[in-house]
């Protein structure tokens, strides 16, 4: 018996002495999984080991969506972490919370505990997309992204293609061809953000009223009044009857597993989607994202961000939130910067991480990575760096289910985007009565 | 044997409270929960909550999508009980008349039952995937079979993979049932009728109406409930929202959408469609039932 109790006593004193005890801990949830989840305990486990006052536990949460319920969950009970991922269709959710006292801006924080990475560092693209409607950066930029387009390479070669395709008129010339060579011309794996939210802004073309949200609060989305939305999504339907375009359903993988598999020739998707196809698919490239010739007039304009920022919530010491500054001026570092950007291919989204990037000549090694800076740093635009909308992960949900509709010829474009329009001002007016 | 008697008045309670109190956390307070959020208007956060009124109800009524969704749950249940029901009651009564390895038939039929919904889905994933599904690959050569898009192709892939779980429920019952008939009963029907299928609808079945009227109460309560792993491991809900289960439907606005007054106006109206339909039942169906 005294033999049992020791090993039980010896086993609590080792628990209690471990080192982690004496470090103060900061709690990061996260909606990233697989390669990008095993980034970001890397990223965490590399500020441990730079110090030792502070220790920040990652804990995944599944999803982005997951992480967000989870987050909201947990402060209704009291029991937030420190720093969470939301992603950027919960980012008019976020900024909003600022005022309830759930939120900390990220210049509030800064100010407060001397975070020497100021919001200024971020580039302005992405600062705004996270900024209240003073232009205040709230959110700290982390995953950037935006779509971009692939391209096989192999079968362009094949059927005879010299030039990858800037906009969708040299895609229509050459879409045939590559059916006919028996390959999937062209797949896309995310309607709402792809073709809905971002044709808006590659077409430099307000989405909601109130300047996109960000001088009022919207109370309608812009779908079927505008021309060239209408005029897109009813060649997408043309495309989709010959043959052009293929549809696998919603799931993003289900969409990209062609490409990869190399029986499409071009693939909209993330800048962050090429982990998986290297190594796998020979010969792709990653290009800006096909425009409309005719609505704009030649010009190009630069996407939205998609991708994530982290949130700092309220509720904790002032010994954390110290700590909490330290990992997000570790974070804001060229050196961290850049390393997330190779390991991930998300965007750099410091300018100190950029200017290391030429410093070292770092795209001419890493070919994947240069398109998304192209192209979000693309100037000209009048409208809003991105769009101040609540319930829009609802509304996500009011396009998919649009889309199959209209593509299955049950409804027309006219009366899928009609829909849209309306079942999007319903959740706007929903959202608009809790503010 | 000398009789036991409490001989405190409320020596009852002590021992009927820790019972007590699990139906109050688990099951009463989530309710009242419901009921709050149903009536009232916040923010994903729980902020600026104000009473609502009937807001949220004329809300989730003037939404397309959750009409559809009614729609899809009734006749989802009512075709997952139909298929489980007879597929169920025609491989108990097959099992209950061969001589040799009966065991190992039963064993096999009924482990399917042990088996999580979710991991049903993503089964039948395997066998309804474009690239790889041997069913999807049948039917598309039939029929040009394609989920994606084609609503009643998208029935055939949930119901599919919805029924299979349940036959094993529903054989385990039948069986059960058919072992409960008395021989005598069996015996005597035997010298008056040649006929096995007059038999069966005449004798037997008659006799099996007590777990008939169960499991209908059971297949429907998990197609309207228990489903929710396999919609969000296959279809998720698509095409358009036609594969959305009212179950389903809540998830996706309280959970994903983060509305509250509008998810727990569902789930109100979930709870009074299965009280009527088990009002309905008691009443109308089980007064025809002879349970001896």
């Amino acid at each position: 018996m005294k033999k049992i109790i020791s090993i039980f006593v010896l086993l609590i004193s080792f628990t209690f002495t471990s080192n982690s005890y004496s470090k103060t801990e900061i709690h990061w949830w996260y909606g990233n999984s697989g390669f990008l989840g095993d980034v970001i305990i890397e990223i965490a486990n590399r500020f441990n080991d730079s110090q030792d006052e502070y220790m920040v536990i990652p804990t995944g949460k599944g999803s982005y969506e997951d992480n967000m319920a989870a987050t909201i969950a947990a402060f209704r009970a009291g029991d937030q972490p420190h720093y969470s991922q939301v992603y950027d269709a919960g980012a008019a959710i976020m900024v909003a919370q600022v005022k309830n006292g759930v939120v900390i801006g990220f210049e509030e924080m800064a100010e407060k505990y001397g975070i020497s990475v100021d919001a200024d560092n971020y580039i302005p693209g992405i600062k705004n997309f996270y900024a209240d409607e003073n232009g205040k950066m709230i959110g700290v930029p982390f995953n950037s992204s935006t779509c971009l387009m692939y391209a096989n390479m192999d079968i362009l070669n094949e059927v005879g293609i010299e030039e990858v395709p800037k906009t969708y008129e040299d895609f229509e010339a050459m879409a045939q061809k590559i059916a006919d060579a028996g390959y999937i011309p062209l797949l896309q794996s995310h309607s709402p953000w792809i073709w809905t939210e971002n044709f808006f802004s590659r077409h430099n073309l307000l989405m909601t009223d109130g300047n996109n949200g960000y001088d009022a609060v919207p109370t309608k989305t812009l779908f079927a009044e505008t021309d060239a939305f209408v005029m897109h999504w009813s060649k997408v339907k043309e495309w989709y009857e010959k043959g052009w375009y293929g549809y696998k359903g919603r799931a993003w993988g289900d969409n990209q597993a062609p490409f990869t598999n190399g029986e499409a020739a071009f693939w909209f998707g993330s800048a962050a989607s090429f982990g998986g196809m290297k190594g796998v698919l020979p010969n792709f490239t990653t290009n800006p994202i096909l425009y409309w010739d005719s609505v704009t007039g030649g010009k190009e304009y630069p996407t939205f961000i998609g991708g994530a920022a982290n949130w700092i919530l309220n509720g904790h010491t002032e010994e954390e939130y110290k700590g909490l500054a330290k990992f997000i001026e570790f974070m804001g570092s060229p050196e961290m910067d850049l390393y997330y950007h190779n390991m991930t291919g998300y965007a750099a989204v410091t300018k100190g991480g950029i200017e290391l990037a030429e410093t070292i000549n770092f795209y001419r090694t890493s070919p994947y990575h240069k398109a998304v800076g192209d192209q979000l740093g693309l100037e000209g635009s009048t409208i809003p760096g991105g769009y101040r909308a609540g319930n829009w992960p609802q509304i996500r949900e009011v396009i998919y289910e649009n889309v199959e509709p209209m593509l299955n010829g049950d409804m027309s474009v006219e009366k899928a985007l009609g829909n849209m329009d309306k079942g999007s001002a319903k959740l706007l007016k929903q959202f608009a009565k809790t503010l | 044997m000398k009789k036991v008697q409490f001989t405190s008045k409320y020596s009852q309670y002590f021992f009927l409270a820790p019972q007590l109190l699990i139906l109050l956390i688990f099951l009463y307070w989530p309710i009242v929960q419901t009921f709050r959020d149903a009536f009232t208007m916040q923010d994903a956060f729980g902020f600026g909550s104000q009473f609502a009124g009937f807001d949220n109800f004329l809300f989730i009524f003037s939404d397309p999508s959750y009409l559809t969704a009614f729609k899809f749950t009734l006749i989802y249940s009512f075709v997952i009980t139909l298929i489980t029901g007879s597929m169920g009651l025609l491989l108990a009564v097959q099992a209950n008349g061969i001589m040799h390895g009966k065991n190992a038939y039963k064993t096999l039929l009924i482990w399917p039952y042990a088996i999580a919904p979710a991991v049903v889905g993503v089964m039948a994933n395997y066998f309804f995937s474009e690239r790889y599904g041997l069913l999807y690959s049948l039917f598309n050569n039939l029929w040009g079979f394609n989920w994606y898009e084609d609503v009643f192709d998208a029935y055939i892939y949930v119901i599919i993979a919805g029924s299979w779980k349940q036959i094993s429920a529903n054989f385990i019952f039948f069986l059960a049932g058919l072992q409960a008939i008395q021989k005598t009963v069996i015996e005597a029907s035997i010298i008056d009728c040649k006929s096995n299928m007059r038999r069966f609808w005449t004798i037997t079945f008659p006799l099996l109406m007590p777990t008939t009227f169960f499991l209908i109460i059971i297949n429907i309560t998990y197609a309207f409930f228990d489903t929710f792993g396999i919609i969000d491991t296959t279809t998720i809900g698509a095409p358009g929202s036609e594969t959305k289960t009212l179950v389903y439907k809540a998830y996706i606005d309280g959970f994903r959408g983060l509305d509250l007054g509008s998810a727990g106006a569902q789930s109100i109206m979930m709870m009074l469609i299965v009280l009527v339909i088990t009002i309905f039942q008691f009443r109308y169906i089980e007064g025809k039932i002879h349970y001896n």
